[in-house]
């Protein structure tokens, strides 16, 4: 529970980067977790997945970067733009 | 395919820690210390309250928020040592409180009539000690009914706190609980943190700990977090 709020909170700031319209074209969500954080990985990591792989993201994954210390945080997220060439 | 990258670097509880420093200043503008009442759940935080509220109700001006899972059973078992208001904060299931729910309660809460603000948070020793709740600081509740090394399972929680109480004493004639192994260990993981040792039953312990607040109560909310 205390993981799946966490990831809903990382889906929040995601939407303040790229407005709702555009979350389907997210494809990653990078993601520092500390060591300290109090935040269970594998639980955390299942709960992104869950969230970015359903509307309205459209096949979003997240990459988690596990780092010493208690930070949390979203450290950048790729959009896909579509076809360069248009 | 063009993948363009925002950089971000946004906390993820950066919303939770924003409201919590507005808590904090409505608190620390009213000189009302507020104590985050933390442990597993069964460990006496509401006995203890109640107990307090019994000896320093009519002393001092004690607000209370608490938050149950699913119940308003502490609210209501407190509401009968009290006139002043028992916020309760129903959490629907999550396994902690956060600062937006506190923000919510401080409405319902006249700080300028109010001593010290008391919240008694969800029993849970691991998700309340991420969350700031614009508290002065976390008292974790550990009673002898549970493992001497709770400290070491939870460490997080006992690093939080800065101050603990051992409760339930009056079971150590009873139990194989070492209360000296328990705070070795309690130490080991935060070598700050300070004890009372309280039976919410049979009152031993209670005047150090109602002295504690009512010292804490004049001074105001300056204290470390």
């Amino acid at each position: 529970m205390h993981e799946l709020s966490l990831a809903m909170d990382v889906c929040r700031i995601t939407e303040d980067q790229v407005g709702r319209a555009s979350l389907g074209l997210v494809r990653e969500v990078g993601v520092e977790v500390g060591d300290r954080s109090g935040v269970e990985f594998g639980t955390f990591e299942f709960c992104l997945e869950s969230l970015l792989s359903a509307p309205p993201f459209v096949n979003a994954r997240p990459q988690i970067e596990r780092t010493p210390g208690d930070e949390l945080r979203v450290t950048y997220v790729e959009v896909d733009d579509g076809d360069s060439s248009d | 395919m063009a993948i363009r990258r925002i950089e971000v670097r946004e906390k993820v509880m950066a919303k939770n820690d924003e409201i919590a420093a507005d808590v904090r200043r409505r608190l620390d503008a009213s000189g009302v210390p507020c104590f985050n009442l933390v442990s597993s759940p069964g460990s006496g935080k509401t006995a203890l309250l109640e107990r307090t509220l019994q000896q320093l109700g009519d002393e001092l001006n004690i607000a209370v928020v608490t938050g149950d899972v699913q119940t308003e059973n502490d609210a209501e078992r407190l509401a009968v040592h009290t006139d002043r208001l028992v916020q309760a904060v129903v959490t629907n299931g999550a396994c902690h409180m956060d600062a937006r729910q506190i923000l919510v309660a401080l409405e319902q809460i006249s700080l300028e009539d109010t001593d010290l603000l008391i919240i008694e948070n969800v029993g849970n020793l691991v998700c309340p000690a991420s969350w700031d709740l614009g508290e002065t600081a976390k008292i974790v509740i550990f009673s002898v009914t549970e493992g001497e090394d709770k400290p070491l399972k939870y460490p997080r929680m006992f690093e939080r706190s800065t101050w603990a109480v051992l409760s339930k004493t009056d079971l150590l004639p009873h139990l194989p609980f070492d209360p000296d192994k328990a705070l070795a260990f309690a130490h080991e993981v935060n070598p700050e943190l300070e004890f009372f040792f309280t039976s919410a039953l049979t009152g031993d312990g209670m005047d150090e700990w109602c002295d504690f607040l009512r010292q804490r109560a004049r001074a105001g909310s300056g204290t470390a977090v």
